[in-house]
């Protein structure tokens, strides 16, 4: 027999109320928000048989329910919660997709005759996640046909940010042999085998097996919690799906390069670098102030060199992906520079070996990340996202434990870092004759 | 210290205001709990400002367009630095945009707030400007307008700008040309200066967790003792009741063409069709009226929009707006479609229906209700709010009184702007198509 198994997180901003049958809880209280919010988020393997499927779920799911059978039901409904914002999609976290349904309602003390929002917006959301409109025990094919259609459209369309694109790409070639190499939208050829059936079947398979977190914000009620388990435990939920951890890989011992032409003027060039450095590790702060002293910001090894110095772009910065301890650099230059720029970033990163930062460098970096982590506090959204990742990552942290550990962070931690940073692919998307 | 408390108690929110002796007027919007703090300084002045008349000037002066941008840009630099690296040794982080009618310059940050305010003040006050570095910033702004250029997004939103006035400057690029802003030196932009970024003609607004009596301390600290003066007299074109053409297009890099379609307002001779008797009151009442209306028929739930999507006619991307400004107003409706025509055509007709059947009063009453809803939940941010009292400030309209516009607006009025609004005769249509 399974127990019930209660944990109080050690901390202050959030605490686990339920976790049972792949099922978790989590509540955020907040008194200064004028709304509260729920999130519910189901995980699955980023595969590429299921991409696709996964990220049609919600823009199906959207369209209408049982109860509230046309976009317009479902926007009177949502009017009448005085503007309740109702959201869905997927994201890629690490090599897990998720696919998130979001609700925001105002307080109840901001609306009228002491109805309860929270409660209805529960109803409503519960509503359209596990009752969808269904013709012959398949989503309707209609309904299938034009989102399928709409998302194709948009992953042609992905085209048209040429700066996003090259970013996505880099990753594409980086990552081509694992999981991480695809995006959360799939490509065009992932949507040829998808059904209303088939589709339809692939979703009950989520609700039933797949795990799935829920996080409420803002004036939480027990009362609400208690509602929340009883709607989702009458889902049966059995043979829980396992979902694999993010893999890490070594950098080739020759550095791969990607050149790919379109019609545009601006040369855009990505460099990915692997650090395999765990997630979780006191190491990956380190990689923080690190990467934040090379490209997060004006204070910055990149923006200072590259923009600055030798005027050479309009943007260069570096980014980091905490689960995959990937950190890639991007930066928007003349096709003639190419060569020139990436020596002068390998420079900086010799720079950086070498030791050679300065204290504005390494106090603007720290105070930016901090700055940055305390903003969060500020949003719903952002908090909750921090929080969905600690609870991929198996952490109890709370953003102070995380600010305080950024502030134990030395310029000698940040030099120590340096011998982590492997170079693995270059790629650079450029006009025509080069 | 004049200080005056204005509280909003239904939606739990209070707003402190400072009446500084040079003119200007200084407001804090506290926050308590957040940790993030705002601060903006804007003035009076933006790109549509480029004819007037100089107190005691008997001619009025005319200069090329795209200083106003000009000027936002040379600010940040200072003859002891770049005003960008002090706030970012701070923590801070410092920006300023441009608009048709004000420059603003702001910063947040989570701490140290008094230094990064101190700092906003004193720079925003005295420019550094040599003609050296006049002209290097020609090159660069010169980069940004073609950045612009490149832009499929500004291109079909400035094509129908064009497509709609005649005359008036809000259809002109906000930077200006490379040929206006050839013509722009230090002379100019010290005119420019000193005419438009007298405390008078300016206002502050700071939010978060802060003290606003301190906020108050440094505003009588550093603001440089001026007395107040004459308004400068702006010289705008007599725009007519009419577009300048009802269709317009361009060929740009672009995988679906993008469209923008809109209608303009008939502002000819505002000040005798006012809905509400105080100028600032009657132009938050339109932009209330307008924008339940934009959403009774453009939104989810719209008949329009579920003809157009069903069609797969419109996607995700399908948007709507109303801007409205003392002297003109206009609607834009736009996204990516492969048949912008086709949509044109499906809303002009579906108009023309509701022009002859109207709304109904249930439809009104809930989109009221999710408005009102909407607007409380802007409220959770310090830097949202503070934007919005600054974007309508000098229109005479306070952000927080949307609220109880939206509580009290009435349906006869909103169907009176939206038949005035909705002529056909004033409809255009910009598209970016693809190679």
């Amino acid at each position: 027999m399974i127990k019930e198994r209660v944990t109080i997180v050690q901390n202050s901003s959030i605490e686990e109320v339920f976790s049972k049958y792949g099922l978790s809880i989590y509540k955020i209280p907040f008194e200064k928000f004028k709304t509260n919010t729920i999130t519910v988020c189901i995980y699955d393997d980023l595969t590429k048989d299921t991409v696709a499927k996964n990220a049609l779920i919600p823009s199906i799911l959207k369209q209408g329910s049982e109860g509230y059978p046309t976009r317009r039901d479902l926007s009177i409904a949502l009017k009448n919660l005085y503007g309740a914002v109702f959201d869905g999609g997927v994201s890629k976290k690490g090599e897990r997709q998720m696919i998130h349904f979001y609700m925001e309602t105002i307080k109840d003390m901001y609306g009228a005759d002491g109805e309860d929002l929270s409660q209805k917006a529960l109803d409503l959301i519960f509503q359209i996640i596990t009752n969808p409109l269904l013709e012959n025990e398949a989503f309707p094919a209609k309904t299938v046909e034009t989102e399928i259609n709409n998302m194709k459209k948009y992953i042609e369309g992905k085209l048209n940010d040429k700066v996003s694109y090259a970013f996505e790409r880099c990753i594409e070639e980086m990552c081509h042999d694992e999981a991480y190499g695809l995006s959360e939208y799939g490509n065009l050829e992932d949507y040829e085998e998808i059904t209303p059936k088939n589709l339809y079947q692939h979703y009950q398979n989520l609700l039933h097996q797949n795990p799935i977190g829920i996080y409420v914000t803002g004036e939480v009620k027990d009362e609400l919690i208690e509602k929340i388990k009883g709607k989702f435990l009458t889902l049966v939920r059995s043979k829980m799906k396992e979902i694999q951890k993010t893999s890490f890989k070594d950098a080739p011992s020759e550095v791969k390069e990607t050149l790919e032409e379109l019609n545009i003027n601006q040369g855009k060039l990505c460099m990915g670098f692997r650090t395999n450095i765990p997630p979780t590790s006191f190491e990956y702060y380190k990689l923080l102030v690190y990467n934040s002293i090379l490209g997060g910001g004006i204070h910055s090894k990149l923006f200072q060199n590259v923009r600055e110095k030798e005027g050479l772009a309009y943007y260069a910065h570096s980014k980091l992906d905490r689960f995959k301890g990937l950190m890639v650099i991007s930066s928007g230059i003349e096709v003639s520079n190419k060569d020139k720029v990436v020596s002068i970033v390998y420079q900086q990163l010799d720079e950086l070996a070498a030791g050679n930062i300065s204290d504005y460098e390494f106090e603007s970096a720290k105070k930016y990340i901090i700055s940055g982590l305390n903003s969060m506090k500020d949003s719903q959204l952002s908090l909750t996202d921090f929080y969905i990742s600690g609870s991929i990552l198996e952490v109890d942290q709370t953003l102070e434990d995380f600010i305080e550990n950024v502030n134990k962070i030395t310029k000698d931690d940040v030099v120590g870092i340096s011998k982590f940073i492997k170079p693995d692919t270059i790629y650079f998307l450029h006009g025509k004759g080069v | 210290m004049k200080i005056r408390k204005i509280s909003y108690d239904q939606i739990n929110e209070s707003l402190y205001e400072y009446n500084h002796y040079s003119g200007l007027k200084a407001y804090v919007f506290p926050k308590k709990g957040f940790y993030k703090k705002f601060a903006a300084f804007g003035t009076n002045y933006g790109s549509v400002d480029s004819e007037f008349v100089i107190p005691g000037e008997a001619v009025s002066t005319k200069v090329p367009d795209g200083i106003a941008h000009f000027l936002e840009h040379k600010l940040f630099e200072q003859k002891d630095g770049n005003v960008m690296e002090k706030y970012s040794a701070m923590g801070a982080s410092p920006n300023a945009y441009t608009s048709f009618t004000q420059t603003v310059y702001w910063f947040t940050c989570t701490e140290k707030f008094h230094e990064g305010f101190n700092l906003l003040l004193n720079y925003v006050q005295n420019p550094y400007i040599t003609e050296e570095s006049v002209e290097r910033e020609k090159g660069i702004i010169g980069q940004e307008i073609q950045m612009y250029q490149d832009d499929p997004n500004w291109r079909v939103y400035f094509n129908l700008l064009n497509s709609f006035f005649v005359d008036h400057p809000t259809k002109k690029d906000i930077a200006g040309t490379i040929e206006s802003i050839s013509h722009i030196n230090k002379d100019t932009l010290y005119q420019c200066f000193h005419n438009f970024y007298h405390p008078s003609n300016m206002v502050l607004i700071a939010g978060g967790d802060i003290d606003y009596e301190e906020v108050f301390e440094s505003v009588d600290k550093h603001i440089e003792s001026q007395i107040p003066r004459e308004m400068i007299e702006r010289i705008y074109p007599k725009e007519p009741n009419e577009i300048r053409t009802n269709y317009v297009e361009q060929t740009m890099e672009v995988s679906i063409p993008i469209f923008y379609m809109g209608y303009k307002d008939k502002f000819r001779d505002r000040k005798n069709s006012r809905l509400l008797e105080d100028e600032g009151k009657d132009l938050l009442a339109r932009d209330v009226a307008m924008k339940i209306i934009l959403e009774m028929v453009f939104g989810k739930g719209s008949s329009i929009y579920n003809l157009l999507y069903n069609q797969g006619l419109i996607d995700n991307s399908f948007g709507y707006d109303y801007t409205i400004e003392k002297d003109y107003g206009y609607s834009m409706i736009g996204g990516e479609s492969f048949s912008p025509e086709k949509v044109r055509d499906i809303i002009s007709e579906e108009i023309r229906k509701l022009r002859e059947g109207g709304f109904s009063d249930i439809d009104f009453a809930i989109t009221k209700k999710m408005l009102k809803g909407r607007f409380v939940r802007s409220l959770n941010s310090v830097e949202k709010p503070c934007r919005g009292f600054m974007n309508n400030y000098f229109k005479g309209v306070n952000v927080f009184d949307y609220y109880t516009m939206y509580e009290n607006i009435d349906f006869e009025l909103t169907k009176e702007v939206f038949l005035d609004h909705f002529d056909e005769s004033m409809m255009a249509l910009s598209v970016v198509k693809g190679r």
